[in-house]
């Protein structure tokens, strides 16, 4: 019987970081708030809006290894505010997705802004108004019968402290109780708060599927959302596969399966500079700071062909604090798109009709070379669509123009 | 005075002293280990030097084995488990598996003494990169470089220039729900701190801490001392986040006392990670049906004045299974589990006898 000491790894030097394994088990969270919003169900609280069988939802582990249920199918387009201005081509790809995987949609069209980023600089709202801004909109998607899906990490990061509060606050919940019975709508939750880079983060191999273009040429760097990840972190979704699960999946995992090269960065987690106010309250901060802090840093490291976000403000701050940095001759100059812009970029969508790039701040034709887009074409083709909408021939551009 | 031997599951610092004080009052015991070595994690963890005394870990915990590895009483097996309990003590019936296979004995009363797991980092509320960086280490890898010596850069294999440690990583964060205090980190990386400023003078060495939890004489005996003769610098404010730079690791955090953020550029990373139950603490107490407390670990029932009974009759437990616990805590809740248990026996086959 060996009851003799051993003296374990003589040289003791631990093993090197690739060949630790990371394997998740121990003690999990007890307290989940899909459970607390049941309860609040059965006691006639509040509606649990559930994703439904048809939806085809799929499950995926969050960071401490809660698996997440996301749907596919009839989801609800929750819009961003005014970010949604500065990149329109976030949402329309995101609708070209999910036309082109075969997937139905609502484009809700009286959808009201979550309010949060006010919020955050202190100028506007109270928790009952911030509260009753979210269950309108929930109840909203709930009645048209789509699950609400939402792409600014803003509003998904904000609807979840939301939640937060709510299942802990009765007198909140009573306060909110009586805005949703003067609008003549149920108090509704939904079982899970989901990011649209989660629906792409599911739908990654059959966007790869789909894909035309070669992007083995291209370099990516990922700039995770703050309200994503960081922000009720229990909620964001990690992957084994990715960063051993250390690192957030999103965003990342498109492009791995893409096939682009993904590289890394030492400023990844760091903020985009949008800050929660900063922005606002303190813009010349945030302008700095997008452009030190991570695109310089990007450059320098990584120099990437294009950065991938997830988040409205993240994209519009990084994309659109640029051109200040350039005319001081500094080291910048990295296009920014979302996810889902790049995921219909690979699978053909229109640079312009559908991805609108002609929006972001950065010259991102030498990506579209390098991608193999002839955008000189496409842009002569935007051209003539937005001559017969100027002549007033069409009205608007529809999806039979794209 | 006949009875059923007392089973002690788990040689650790707790099981052993069990072990020998069950012996040294004259009870058969039986010693169940599930690894093929005895010593628990000092040894399965390849400690250096334990606190307070800064004694050679391997010679202190072999000092342990001696005592019990001759007595007639008692008699060990590694690489055993218990996988059933049937009946109540003192009559329980409990299945051994081993490298022999199945086997059922009757034991008339139980320890448990199956100890804890180091926090495993990768399940880290903070963005620490243990699974991604050579230089972000553990307090138990630092424990294998002390133990052969060797401390380096683990990437280049050169001395360091700067450590730094990082505090209460798996412990006090609601967000994972490991709600406690480890007890013994923050005189461990003390511990480890000195050790590596002998071995390797030229390095700077820093602590990260919310506050550092030096209870009884450890605040002089490692603290002052890790401070005052090492030079070790402590400062107040958490890390949040590790990355790379070039070679180097940089870690971003804020100094709480001054009120700055920081963010430093260092050699190695030590993560003070912390204590959860042992798998087979949890399993055990499944086994025996002994309920487990809030955290986790197996609760015992008697509050402060009772710190080793557990719910279920005649079944006690000692060291770091029910909580965590360094290793003078372990070997005084052995001590006086072995108390409870020869009592527990010894009233039982004195009822048996005057019965007959
Ligand atoms: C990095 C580090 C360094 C430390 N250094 C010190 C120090 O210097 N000074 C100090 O006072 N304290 C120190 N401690 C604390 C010390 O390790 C504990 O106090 C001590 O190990 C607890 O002893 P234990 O016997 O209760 O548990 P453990 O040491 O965990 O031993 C439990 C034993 O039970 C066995 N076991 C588990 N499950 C089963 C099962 N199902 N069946 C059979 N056997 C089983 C295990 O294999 C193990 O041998 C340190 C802790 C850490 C994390
Ligand atoms: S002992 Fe120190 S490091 Fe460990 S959990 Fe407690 S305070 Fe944190």
């Amino acid at each position: 019987m060996p009851l003799t000491i051993l003296n374990n790894q003589l040289g003791g030097v631990p093993p090197k970081a690739k060949d630790r394994v990371f394997d998740r088990k121990g003690k999990k969270p007890e307290h989940y708030y899909r459970d607390q919003l049941f309860e609040l169900e059965e006691k006639g609280e509040l509606v649990v809006h559930r994703i439904a069988e048809e939806q085809d939802a799929v499950e995926i582990e969050t960071k401490y290894g809660r698996k997440k249920k996301v749907p596919r199918d009839m989801t609800w387009h929750h819009k961003s505010c005014g970010q949604c201005g500065h990149i329109p081509g976030y949402s329309t790809s995101i609708f070209w997705l999910l036309r082109e995987l075969g997937y139905t949609y609502e484009d809700p069209r009286d959808q009201t802004s979550c309010t949060a980023w006010n919020y955050y600089a202190s100028s506007t709202s109270n928790p009952a108004a911030q509260a009753a801004v979210a269950l309108r909109n929930f109840a909203q998607a709930y009645e048209d019968g789509y699950y609400p899906i939402i792409h600014c990490g803003t509003s998904y990061g904000h609807y979840k402290e939301v939640r937060e509060e709510l299942i802990h606050h009765p007198k909140l919940r009573d306060q909110t109780k009586r805005v949703m019975d003067k609008l003549g709508k149920p108090m509704v939750f939904p079982e899970e708060i989901v990011h649209y880079s989660e629906w792409v983060h599911v739908m990654r191999d059959a966007i790869a599927e789909h894909q035309t273009l070669d992007f083995s040429d291209i370099t990516v760097t990922v700039h995770p959302a703050c309200h994503y990840h960081k922000l009720v972190v229990e909620d964001a979704v990690y992957d084994k596969e990715l960063y051993d699960g250390q690192r957030t999946a999103v965003v990342s995992s498109l492009v791995k399966a893409l096939g682009a090269n993904l590289a890394d960065y030492s400023t990844w987690h760091d903020c985009c500079g949008f800050g929660f106010r900063h922005i606002l309250v303190s813009r010349d901060f945030s302008r700095s700071f997008a452009t030190i802090r991570k695109i310089e840093r990007m450059k320098e490291e990584a120099n990437p062909d294009v950065t991938l976000t997830h988040d409205t403000g993240c994209v519009t701050t990084l994309d659109k604090s640029q051109f200040a940095a350039k005319a001081h001759g500094r080291n910048v100059g990295i296009p920014v798109m979302s996810d889902a812009q790049f995921a219909a970029l690979a699978m053909g969508a229109h640079p312009y009709k559908i991805c609108q790039l002609h929006w972001h701040g950065v010259d991102n034709r030498p990506l579209m070379e390098k991608m193999g887009i002839d955008h000189e074409a496409a842009w002569t083709e935007f051209e003539e669509i937005a001559a017969k909408v100027k002549s007033g021939e069409i009205e608007y551009m529809s999806w039979e123009d794209c | 005075m006949e009875h059923n031997p007392i089973l002690v599951i788990g040689a650790g610092p707790a099981g052993l002293e069990a072990a020998r004080g069950a012996a040294d009052l004259g009870y058969k015991t039986l010693l169940v280990e599930k690894a093929p070595v005895l010593g628990g994690n000092p040894i399965l963890a390849d400690y250096a030097a334990i606190t307070p005394d800064m004694e050679n870990a391997e010679r202190a915990m072999k000092r342990m084995i001696d005592a019990i590895i001759e007595d007639p009483l008692v008699e060990v097996r590694s690489e055993t488990t218990v996988t059933a309990a049937a009946g109540d003590a003192p009559e329980i019936t409990v299945t051994l598996a081993g490298p022999k296979g199945e086997e059922q004995i009757t034991v008339g009363s139980v320890i448990v003494c199956t100890g804890f797991q180091h926090f495993d980092p990768g399940r880290e509320t903070q963005m620490y990169g243990y699974y991604e960086y050579d230089d972000v280490i553990t307090l138990v890898d630092c424990e294998r470089m002390l133990k052969a010596e060797n401390f380096v850069q683990p990437s280049t294999g050169d001395k360091p220039k700067r450590v730094c440690f990082i505090q209460c990583v798996g412990s006090r964060d609601r967000q994972i729900g490991n709600f406690w205090c480890s007890k013994v980190c923050c005189g461990i990386a003390c511990k480890e701190a000195i050790e590596i400023r002998e071995m390797v003078p030229d390095c700077q060495v820093f602590v990260f801490y919310i506050d550092m939890r030096m209870y009884g004489f450890w605040e002089d005996e490692i603290y002052w001392k890790a401070q005052e003769d090492h030079k070790v610098n402590f400062i107040r404010g958490i890390v949040t986040e590790i990355t790379k730079r070039g070679d180097q690791v940089v870690i971003k955090g804020e100094d709480t006392t001054m009120g700055r953020p920081v963010e430093v550029p260092m050699d190695v990373v030590i993560l003070s990670v912390g204590m959860e139950p042992s798998e087979g603490t949890t399993e055990t107490a499944e086994i025996f049906q002994m309920p487990l407390e809030s955290h986790g670990f197996i609760e015992t029932v008697g509050g402060a004045l009772n710190t080793v009974t557990t719910a279920r009759p005649g079944c006690f437990a000692a060291g770091a299974s029910t909580g965590p616990a360094d290793l003078e805590d372990s070997i005084s809740m052995a001590g006086a589990a072995v108390m409870k248990a020869a009592g527990f026996l010894r009233k039982h086959t004195l009822a048996a006898s005057k019965s007959v």
